[in-house]
């Protein structure tokens, strides 16, 4: 059997011993039984809910103390916490293939697309339990996010939204008023000028403010100007309207005064550094940015001394009610799936954690403002981040945006990826915009088409 | 009494014929039949026609991700005919250290896609990244490799050449097969090291060449994992790939319709491909076989 | 010319091999090959070896660097080597222990999938290849050349359909789809086994068919003993892809206790809120290594098969 050409018979023989050995071993590894390290620690006799979240790190930390929490307080159930990294397209195939989890930690604009498959379960099925929802207990603008076509569909998880963070030392460095900070677009930009840093040899070292740092939002600048992305009455997207093409073009005009070149590989430089000691608000290397409330957790831990404010965005001065704080506010949200194997259990949790207490603590942790309309003193007192009074009005105000509610606003969102950058890079951003809304427009006709579908057919 | 041969083969080749029409046949017409439906997963099918189709038309991201794709595959594949082909001849050289070169440049191919995705994340990173790192040596300034317009496509392009290992061993047996005595008569005519190479050696292995060439634009066609775990296709969807586009419609956006249009595009340009590598290959795989 | 001349007359004796000037020529260049195309794992692995803090710093520094109180550690002294093994041994065992991957649990996830279809593809794959090399039926090439045709059908192409079918089998988020297809004969692994078939002399067949043996055992007793070599190689090779497959889990698997070496490793390293690239580094060679070790020990086999079929990514 040994081939002749091999130099030893015994060391085949040997090594033939050896493979076989590991073939072995591994058909042994392979179906030795072997209980996942997260579920050992669970008492018997419990209902077990897997419930899937994206947040690792401290934030999952966070979480799991709420979890803990509630597993404490009952003897029915037990949460057990399943970290997800990409949970909305991991819930689509898990639903659509049949196999639920219990509970679905997903973004608010997710609301949308599970409501209208009916892939969710519509918390109204649940009016009659213990532990109910009423929506009056959430700030508006939450209750909106949480409910598609009238109906609820989705627990809060946190909520967030942008305001602009200002390095007051830095600016008080150049003789600007640290007071003062811009209200207006125009006062941003003649700040933002007046805070470029260039080295000796002329490469950037600060800047004023870009909005690509980070490059997380691509959608978010309309409002600064007015606009809107999609009206919902008539299902339109409205990314090219004159209020949406001059925020794009303002963008443009952000990246020429630089050089789009520059000033792109200065935000890439940073891409992967922020909330660490690199990051270029906290290590002041960007004076103003627009982030969110977390930034203030990471200032506390990687440089406590910054001495910052946030206000809300600076808006065009021709947009009306200019004295409402505009924002776009999103959400993580709970959603329970259709076919999941314990509804009951599912919604208890969820329910409790819908407290203002649960929130408080949670959105405490994450260093976010409150999404529930009732907010305690000590939450406002002890916050981590000293501008949390900015985010929370700007959540409860009037003109705050929420996200377009459709079920095609995953890949609208993406085609404005690639639109933003080609903006920066000094494209014509009309023609760009209005590509953009015509194809964001066929995505949703084909949607709205599939719910007149569905709606018309017999149930 | 005899049964006729096929009877008597037909438990044998029995396993293959169910898996190639249980995994194989009936997918691909669901697929087909789901092309003309708007079918969200979540929810039952319903039938549209051809509007699928319609809408690829008129869908620039389409364009886009078809453009990508096809340069990525024109690009990465006659590169790596070139490059395995110049290996290939290299390790035929006797020089000491060639099986170890040869191991060395065989092990890509056995590298897990997201093992490779991440080593070579870290060597793009423009501020820590090993070859910015060695360019600040040299005092260059390196881009923003994956982050950049320009150079994100042909970092994958280059990342896609450290994977030829399979096809420098074809090409390497190709190689030995050449009948020595072709070059030896070739030197007796005074034909020189270069004519040698481009009258002897070329055309004999040629088969191997279209045969490997072909082969490797099928599947760089298909590339995912690299694009979908390091820029999710950008910047500016420079990245962005068609089978990244059929997965994202499949299970991010929820149109499994769309998703499947453009998947039986991709399985018919796959299927053109393969009958010319049929047609030049069997010929080649036979011979390599006798 | 008459220089030109002489040159091929060294050739001649020289047999194939050039002379000494491109030899050095081609050893360089092959150094240099062998260098580039080592480079991203090894580098990987020394990244492995660093803390946090060094992994993502720049700099071309090889080994970790240790801060002392009285300076850096000399890289001869046993200070440097036992900091340099606590903290390789620190960084391996964090990824083994990791709260957010379950490392041992995703490790017997990949091997129950792997050896599975290693099985699948030995049993059908062989019964088919001896359909195909030896009966005579008709129709048998055109047959044939469907395989050779689904051999090079990518992964990639058909996995939304897959998961049509898949969905309708009740079999998404199970193992199923990861394993059962291999049990219907993978066309590559037939191919292979084909091919080493026709290289059996048949007058072995006919010889047992002589002394009574029917066609089952024909295969039985003289193909498949004879085979062992093709059918290590079949067997490796459907190891290395099953192991390696990330699109199958990515789509088919849902609940983190099922996830593969893959699926985990690209869940670790997109974990939400930052990556710690020593770590990610660590659990990356962790996943190359049984392959790698695998390669080394049957090297041979693997040249020989990709030599004569050439192996999928």
């Amino acid at each position: 059997m040994t081939d002749p050409r091999h130099p030893s018979r015994l060391s085949s023989i040997t090594r033939r011993a050896a493979v076989g050995a590991i073939a072995g071993g591994a058909a042994l590894a392979a179906f030795w039984p072997r209980a996942p390290r997260s579920r050992r620690t669970i008492p018997s006799g419990r209902v077990v809910l897997r419930y899937w979240e994206k947040w690792t790190g401290p934030e999952g930390e966070a979480i799991q103390r709420v979890v803990d929490r509630y597993n404490e307080s009952q003897d029915r159930a037990w949460v057990q916490r399943v970290p997800v990294a990409d949970p909305m397209s991991k819930a689509m195939v898990a639903v659509g293939g049949g196999d639920p989890p219990d509970v679905l930690g997903l973004f608010s604009y997710n609301v949308a697309q599970f409501a209208e498959a009916r892939a969710a379960m519509s918390l109204d099925e649940f009016a009659s339990r213990p532990g109910a929802i009423d929506p009056s207990i959430y700030k508006p603008a939450v209750a909106r996010m949480l409910s598609h076509q009238g109906r609820p569909w989705a627990g809060v998880n946190t909520c967030y939204t942008l305001a602009l963070y200002c390095n007051r030392a830095i600016l008080a460095g150049i003789g600007a008023d640290p007071a003062r900070l811009p209200r207006t677009i125009g006062e941003l930009d003649a700040l933002a000028e007046r805070l470029n840093e260039r080295d000796g040899a002329g490469k950037l070292s600060r800047v004023g403010f870009l909005p690509n740092l980070p490059s997380w939002w691509p959608y978010f600048w309309p409002i600064m100007f007015g606009g809107s992305l999609y009206d919902a009455a008539r299902d339109r997207a409205t990314v090219a309207s004159d209020e949406c093409i001059r925020a794009y073009e303002w963008i443009g005009r952000c990246a020429a005064r630089i050089s789009p070149a520059a000033a792109g590989a200065f935000a890439n430089s940073y891409a992967r550094s922020f909330h660490s000691p690199e990051d270029p608000f906290i290590s002041g290397h960007a004076a103003m940015i627009v982030q969110g409330p977390w930034l203030a957790n990471f200032i506390r831990h990687y440089n406590p001394s910054l001495d910052y404010a946030a206000v809300p965005v600076p808006l065009s001065p021709d947009v009306p009610d200019p004295d409402q704080p505009r924002g776009m506010l999103e959400a993580d949200v709970l959603m329970i799936p259709r076919g999941c194997p314990h509804p009951e259990e599912s919604f208890a949790f969820l329910s409790f954690m819908q407290s203002q207490e649960v929130q408080e603590q949670l959105a405490g942790e994450h260093c976010k403002s409150s999404p529930m309309a009732r907010v305690s003193e000590a939450f406002m007192r002890t916050h981590a981040n000293r501008s949390v009074a900015v985010h929370d009005a700007i959540t409860a105000s009037p003109r705050v945006e929420v996200l377009p509610q459709t079920r095609a606003w995953k890949p609208y969102a993406d085609l404005l990826i690639g639109a933003f950058d080609e903006v920066w890079s000094g494209g014509d951003a009309a023609a760009i915009m209005t590509r953009v809304q015509s194809r964001a427009q066929a995505i949703l006709d084909r949607a709205s088409d599939l719910r007149k579908r569905r709606e018309g057919a017999p149930a | 009494m005899k049964r006729p041969p096929f009877l008597v083969a037909l438990p044998w080749i029995l396993p293959w014929a169910i898996g190639f029409v249980a995994f194989l046949a009936v997918p691909i017409a669901m697929s087909l039949w789901y092309s003309f439906n708007d079918y969200s997963l979540l929810e039952p099918a319903a039938f549209v026609g051809l509007e699928n189709y319609k809408e690829l038309a008129g869908d620039p991201l389409f364009w886009r991700v078809t453009r990508n794709t096809l340069f990525y595959g024109l690009a990465s594949s006659g590169l790596s005919v070139v490059m395995s082909l110049l290996i290939a001849a290299l390790l035929e050289t006797r020089v000491r250290g060639t099986s170890l070169v040869r191991a060395i440049v065989f092990i890509p191919v056995l590298v897990p896609a997201v093992s490779g995705a991440v080593s070579w994340l870290w060597l793009y990173n423009p501020r820590f990244g090993l070859i910015n790192s060695a360019l600040s040596k040299l005092g260059v300034d390196g881009p923003d490799w994956l982050g950049s317009t320009a150079w994100a496509m042909p970092s994958f392009i280059v990342m896609g050449l450290w994977v030829i290992g399979s096809s420098v061993l074809v090409y390497s047996a190709a190689l030995r097969d050449v009948p020595r005595t072709l070059y030896e008569s070739a030197s007796i005519d005074g034909v020189g090291r270069l004519g040698r190479f481009r009258h002897v050696t070329l055309p004999m292995v040629s088969p191997a060449i279209l045969f490997n060439g072909v082969m490797s634009l099928i599947w760089s066609l298909q590339l995912f994992a690299p694009p979908h775990l390091m820029t999710r296709g950008g910047p500016e969807e420079t990245t962005y790939t068609y089978s990244m586009y059929v997965y994202n419609n499949a299970f991010i956006y929820g149109r499994m319709g769309y998703a499947s249009a453009l998947a039986w595009l991709q399985i018919l340009v796959t299927l053109a491909l393969t009958l010319i590598v049929l047609a030049v290959g069997r010929r080649f795989v036979y011979y390599r076989a006798a | 010319m008459s220089d030109e001349r002489r040159q091929h007359g060294d050739d001649q004796r020289a047999g194939l091999g050039p002379r000494v000037g491109p030899r050095l020529g081609a050893w360089t260049s092959l150094a240099v090959i062998g260098f580039l195309y080592a480079v991203p794992l090894v580098w990987g692995f020394l990244v492995s070896l660093k803390s946090s803090a060094q992994a993502a710093a720049p700099g071309l520094g090889v080994l970790p660097r240790f801060e002392g109180e009285g300076g850096e550690p000399s890289l001869f002294s046993v200070a440097y080597w036992s900091r340099f093994f606590e903290q390789a041994a620190a960084n391996y065992h964090g990824v083994w222990t990791s709260p957010i991957a379950d490392f041992p649990l995703y490790l017997r996830n990949s091997l129950l999938v792997a050896v599975l279809s290693v099985l699948g593809t030995l049993v059908s794959s062989s019964i088919v290849a001896y359909g195909f090399s030896r009966l005579a039926w008709r129709g048998r090439d055109a047959v044939f050349t469907l395989v050779l045709a689904t051999m090079m059908v990518p992964q990639a192409v058909v996995i939304a359909p897959s998961y049509l079918l898949f969905r309708e089998l009740g079999w998404i988020g199970t193992f199923a789809p990861l394993w059962a297809p291999a049990w219907f004969s993978g066309a590559s692994s037939v191919f292979m086994l084909r091919q080493f078939f026709l290289t059996i002399p048949r007058e072995l067949d006919e010889a047992a068919r002589i002394d009574g043996c029917s066609h089952v055992g024909v295969f039985v007793r003289v193909i498949l003993p004879l085979s062992r070599p093709a059918l290590a190689a079949v067997g490796l090779f459907q190891f290395v892809g099953s192991w390696n497959d990330f699109l199958g889990p990515l789509v088919f698997l849902n609940h983190q206790e099922q996830y593969t070496l893959q699926l985990g490793l690209a869940n670790y390293y997109a974990q939400h809120g930052g990556t710690p690239w020593n770590l990610v580094m660590a659990f990356s060679t962790l996943v190359i290594l049984p392959v790698l070790l695998l390669f080394l020990m049957t090297r041979r086999r693997f040249v020989e098969g990709v030599a004569t079929q050439g192996l999928k990514e």
